[in-house]
C-alpha cells in the first residue's frame, strides 16, 4: 500500500501523486497474511490497565496527559477492569503485602496480555531493599518490557511502550485454537543498552548545571 | 514558644513522684520521662486539667533502645514509648517518654484519652510488638497479617536480600488471598440489623478512587455508608528502618519518596532536624532557596490534587490542564534541580548546588502565567454548580474533632482554624515572608478545596518575594560535617585528607541527642524526630506524616453519606499512600 501525507503549510491543490491506475490500485487494496494483520491491529491499540503502586503511577498518569499524549500510541484506552485491558505496567514498588494482589489481577487478565515493569523498584527493587519490598516483579509473574528511571520520565515510559509495540508487532501467536501451530513465540528483543552504547560514548559533552 | 519550665514544674507539683527524669534534647521543648503506670493520670492531667491544654496527641512512636550506647542519665528501658503533645493555646509541644524494661513489652492503652491513638498503637504493636492493653482492636497495621517478627525490632533484618528470595507459589497465594478476607465480626460490625441485611463492600486495594493501594471495606444499608474501615499497610516501604541503615546523608533520597507529590518539602524537615542535632548554622541564601523550592512543589502537588480530585468526581477537563501547568513547573524545577518528582536536592547544611544562571526569568514567567490560570480554573471548577453539588455540606467536621483526630493542614484550616506551621512557628525564615492563611468555616469537602486553591495563591506570593529578595552569598554551610575540606589542602597533609576521605565515604559523625523538626507540607505537618547515638547513621528516625492520621479520620467523617460522597471524601482529605503506610 502507497500512501503520503501533506505538510500543515500545504496549500491543499498539492497532491503527492500522479492518479494513475496503478496508484488508485496500490491505494486501494491490501495484502497481507491474517496474523500480520491482527499483530498489526494489537500493536496499535494496547490498552493499559488503570493501575498503579506508587510514585511512577504518577509519571504514567502523566504521559497520558496533553504534553506527552500516549494516544500518539494507540494506548489512552484506560481500563479500570484486569479483565478487559492488554497491558499492565506495574509502576512503583512491589511490596510484599501487595504482591498477591498484583499475581491476582494480572491473572484475571486475559490473554494476549504483557506487562511493563515501570522504574527501579518494579525493575529489581531498586532503592529499596527493604524488608517489605519484593525485589522486582519479575520474582512472580513475567515482564516483557522494563523501563529504568526513579521514577522514569514520561517520555522514558513512552519509549518502553513504543519498545512493547515493536514486540507485540513481532510475536507470532496462533489464530485459533484448532488453526495453525499452537503456542507463543515471543521475538528476541535486542539489548537497549548494546544498541545505544555506541551513540552513548560519542557523547563526550554534559549540560553545565549553573545554566537553564 | 512558652518557657518549657512552666508545664514541667506544674506538673512536678501535680506529681511529685511520677516525673523520672527531665531529658536535655535539642528541641525547643521538653521531654519527660514518666514511670509506666503513672502515665494515664499524667496524660489526662496534659489533656484535660492543665490550663492551656496540651489538645492534640501529635505523635506516639516507640524506640528499640537494646542497642544505644549513648543514653546518660535515662532510666532503664528496653523499649521506649514516646508520646508526643501539641497545645495550640500555648503553641508547644511535650513529649512524654515511658520505659518498658521487659522483652514482651507491655503498657495500658490510651485510646479512651485520645480515640486517635488507635492506629498509633497498633502501628507501635506491629513494629515493636508493644502489647497495648485494653487496645479496642490491637493487630497488625502495616504488615501483612502473615508477616513474623516485628520489623523496627533491632534484631529484625532490614534487608529483603537478606531474608532470603521471595516466593509466591499457589498455597501462599492462597493464604495470603484468605489473610485479606474481610470478617466483619473481628471488628465487632452486624452482619445484620433487625430484619436489614448489611452489604460490605470492598473497594480497592485496587481501585481509581483510592488514588493508590488503599483498601476500604464499606459497611452498607442500602447505597448510605454505616461504616468504614481502612486496611493500610500495602505501600509499607520501611522508610523508617531505611534511616537506621542509610548514612545522615544518603537518606536524604528516601525522604523525597515519603509522600512522594511533595518532592524536596520532604528534604526539609529531615535536613533541619539533623542540622538541629549537630548545630548546623545555614546561611540566608541556602534558607530562601528551600522556601521558594518548598512553594513551588507545594502547588505543583496541590495541582495534582486539583486535577484528580475533579475527575474523581466527573470531569475530565481540569486533569489535562493542572497536569499542563505542573509541567511548567517541572520546568523550572529541573532548570534548578536537575530533575522532577524526586529532586532530593536539599543538603545537610545547604542545597546541592547554586541556582543556574537564568533562573530568575523562568520562575518570573511561571508567576506572571500562573494567577490568570487559576482564575480560569475557579470558573472551570469552583463555580460548577455539579461539583458544588458533590462537595458542599459532605464530610464536614469541625474544629475540635480534627483536633482530638490529629488532623493538620488545608483539612484544620478549612474548619476555620487559623494555624499554619509557617507562621505560628517559623522556620527558615518563614517570619520575613508577607503571606495570608487561607481558612474557610464550614470544614466540608468544597471548603478545603477553597482552602488549597487560595494556598496556591499565597505559594506564588511567597515565590515572588524569593524572586526579588534572593540574598547573595553562599548556598551551602561550611561547618565541617557538611563540607569536606577544600581538595587541594588535601594533597598537602594527613589531617586533611584523613578528614575529607571520611566526609565522602562514611560522612559525617552526627553527635548523640534527639531532635525533632516539623514543616508545614503540602497535605499537614510532617515532622521527622531523630536520635542519633553519636554514628554515621541515625540510630530511629520516626517520621510522623499528616496522612496517616486523615486517614484514620475518613470512616468517622463518611458515616451516613453514600458511596459517591466517599469520593469527594478521600479526594477532599488529599493524601498520598506512601504518606499513609511510609
Amino acid at each position: 500500500m502507497k500512501w503520503w501525507t501533506t505538510k500543515a503549510n500545504d496549500p491543499t491543490t498539492v497532491v503527492n501523486g500522479n492518479s494513475s491506475f496503478e496508484e488508485t490500485v496500490q491505494q486501494s487494496v491490501v495484502l497481507t497474511r491474517m496474523d500480520d494483520l491482527i499483530a498489526w491491529g494489537r500493536q496499535n491499540s494496547i490498552w493499559p490497565f488503570n493501575f498503579g503502586l506508587s510514585c511512577c503511577y504518577v509519571e504514567m498518569a502523566t504521559s497520558i496527559t496533553s504534553k506527552y499524549d500516549i494516544a500518539r500510541f494507540g494506548a489512552e484506552v484506560i481500563r479500570g477492569t484486569p479483565r478487559e485491558a492488554d497491558m499492565m505496567v506495574v509502576a512503583g514498588t512491589v511490596f510484599i503485602k501487595m504482591a498477591p494482589v498484583i499475581k491476582r489481577l494480572y491473572e484475571q487478565m486475559m490473554a494476549p496480555r504483557w506487562v511493563v515493569a515501570m522504574g527501579a523498584c518494579a525493575s529489581s527493587g531498586g532503592m529499596y531493599d527493604i524488608y517489605s519490598v519484593v525485589q522486582g516483579v519479575d520474582k512472580f509473574m513475567p515482564v516483557d518490557v522494563y523501563v529504568p528511571g526513579c521514577p522514569p520520565r514520561p517520555d522514558a515510559f513512552l519509549e518502553g511502550i513504543i519498545l512493547l509495540r515493536d514486540q507485540v508487532g513481532k510475536e507470532k501467536r496462533p489464530l485459533n485454537w484448532v488453526i495453525g501451530p499452537q503456542g507463543i513465540v515471543k521475538p528476541q528483543m535486542p539489548s537497549q543498552r548494546d544498541l545505544k552504547h555506541d551513540e552513548r560514548m560519542r557523547m563526550t559533552e554534559i549540560r553545565p548545571p549553573d545554566t537553564v | 514558644m512558652s518557657d518549657p519550665i512552666d508545664i514541667v514544674s506544674e506538673l512536678k507539683n501535680k506529681f511529685p513522684d511520677a516525673i523520672l527524669m527531665l531529658q536535655p534534647t535539642k528541641d525547643e521543648f521538653p521531654t519527660i520521662w514518666v514511670a509506666a503506670e503513672n502515665i494515664l493520670k499524667v496524660l489526662v492531667f496534659l489533656k484535660n486539667e492543665v490550663a492551656n491544654p496540651y489538645k492534640m496527641l501529635y505523635d506516639l512512636t516507640a524506640i528499640d533502645e537494646q542497642a544505644r550506647n549513648h543514653r546518660e542519665g535515662q532510666p532503664e528501658s528496653r523499649f521506649t514509648v514516646v508520646y508526643q503533645l501539641l497545645s495550640f493555646t500555648r503553641n508547644d509541644y511535650i513529649r512524654v517518654k515511658v520505659p518498658l524494661t521487659s522483652a514482651q513489652p507491655s503498657l495500658t492503652t490510651i485510646t479512651k484519652i485520645w480515640p486517635s491513638a488507635n492506629w498509633y498503637e497498633r502501628e507501635a504493636y506491629d513494629m515493636f510488638g508493644i502489647n497495648f492493653e485494653g487496645h479496642p482492636h490491637l493487630t497488625r497495621i502495616l504488615m501483612p497479617g502473615t508477616w513474623k517478627g516485628h520489623p523496627l525490632q533491632k534484631c529484625h533484618p532490614a534487608r529483603a536480600t537478606e531474608m532470603g528470595p521471595f516466593q509466591l507459589p499457589e498455597d501462599k497465594q492462597e493464604e495470603e488471598q484468605n489473610m485479606l478476607k474481610f470478617k466483619p465480626e473481628e471488628w465487632g460490625l452486624d452482619q445484620a440489623t433487625g430484619d436489614e441485611e448489611f452489604m460490605f463492600l470492598n473497594l480497592g486495594p485496587q481501585h481509581p478512587g483510592t488514588h493508590g493501594i488503599l483498601r476500604l471495606v464499606l459497611q452498607l444499608d442500602g447505597e448510605s455508608i454505616v461504616n468504614v474501615v481502612p486496611d493500610i499497610g500495602f505501600h509499607h516501604r520501611g522508610a523508617e528502618k531505611m534511616g537506621e541503615r542509610q548514612s545522615w546523608h544518603t537518606y536524604i533520597p528516601y525522604t523525597d519518596r515519603v509522600e512522594y507529590l511533595g518532592g524536596v518539602m520532604n528534604n526539609f524537615p529531615y535536613v533541619m532536624g539533623v542540622e538541629k542535632l549537630a548545630g548546623i548554622p545555614i546561611p540566608d541564601r541556602a534558607k530562601v532557596i528551600r522556601i521558594m523550592l518548598s512553594e513551588l512543589f507545594r502547588i505543583s502537588s496541590h495541582l495534582v490534587w486539583y486535577g484528580t480530585f475533579a475527575q474523581d468526581l466527573g470531569m475530565m477537563t481540569p486533569v489535562f490542564l493542572t497536569f499542563y501547568d505542573r509541567e511548567k513547573l517541572f520546568d523550572i524545577v529541573q532548570a534548578i534541580t536537575g530533575d522532577r518528582m524526586h529532586p532530593n536536592w536539599f543538603r545537610i547544611g545547604g542545597v546541592a548546588q547554586d541556582l543556574p544562571i537564568g533562573w530568575e526569568k523562568l520562575v518570573q514567567d511561571f508567576i506572571n502565567y500562573f494567577p490568570k490560570r487559576l482564575r480560569e480554573y475557579d470558573k472551570m471548577v469552583m463555580k460548577n454548580s455539579i461539583f458544588k453539588a458533590r462537595t458542599v455540606g459532605i464530610g464536614v467536621y469541625t474544629t475540635e474533632e480534627a483536633i482530638e483526630w490529629g488532623v493538620t493542614g488545608p483539612g484544620l484550616r478549612a474548619t476555620g482554624f487559623e494555624w499554619d506551621f509557617r507562621k505560628k512557628q517559623p522556620y527558615s525564615g518563614y517570619e520575613q515572608f508577607e503571606f495570608d492563611i487561607p481558612t474557610a468555616q464550614n470544614g466540608d469537602c468544597y471548603d478545603r478545596t477553597k482552602v488549597r486553591v487560595e494556598e496556591m495563591r499565597q505559594s506564588i506570593r511567597i515565590i515572588e518575594q524569593c524572586l526579588h529578595n534572593m540574598p547573595e552569598g553562599p548556598y551551602k554551610s561550611d561547618h565541617p560535617a557538611t563540607t569536606p575540606p577544600i581538595k587541594k589542602y588535601t594533597l598537602r597533609d594527613i589531617e586533611t585528607l584523613i578528614n575529607h576521605f571520611l566526609n565522602v565515604t562514611w560522612g559525617p559523625v552526627i553527635p548523640p541527642g534527639e531532635a525533632f523538626c516539623g514543616v508545614e507540607a503540602t497535605k499537614g505537618h510532617n515532622g521527622y524526630y531523630l536520635v542519633s547515638d553519636g554514628s554515621t547513621n541515625s540510630y530511629r528516625t520516626r517520621i510522623r506524616t499528616p496522612s496517616f492520621p486523615h486517614m484514620q479520620f475518613v470512616p468517622l467523617i463518611s458515616k451516613g453519606y453514600t458511596i459517591a460522597d466517599l469520593m469527594s471524601i478521600l479526594g477532599s482529605v488529599d493524601y498520598v499512600l506512601s504518606d499513609v503506610d511510609r
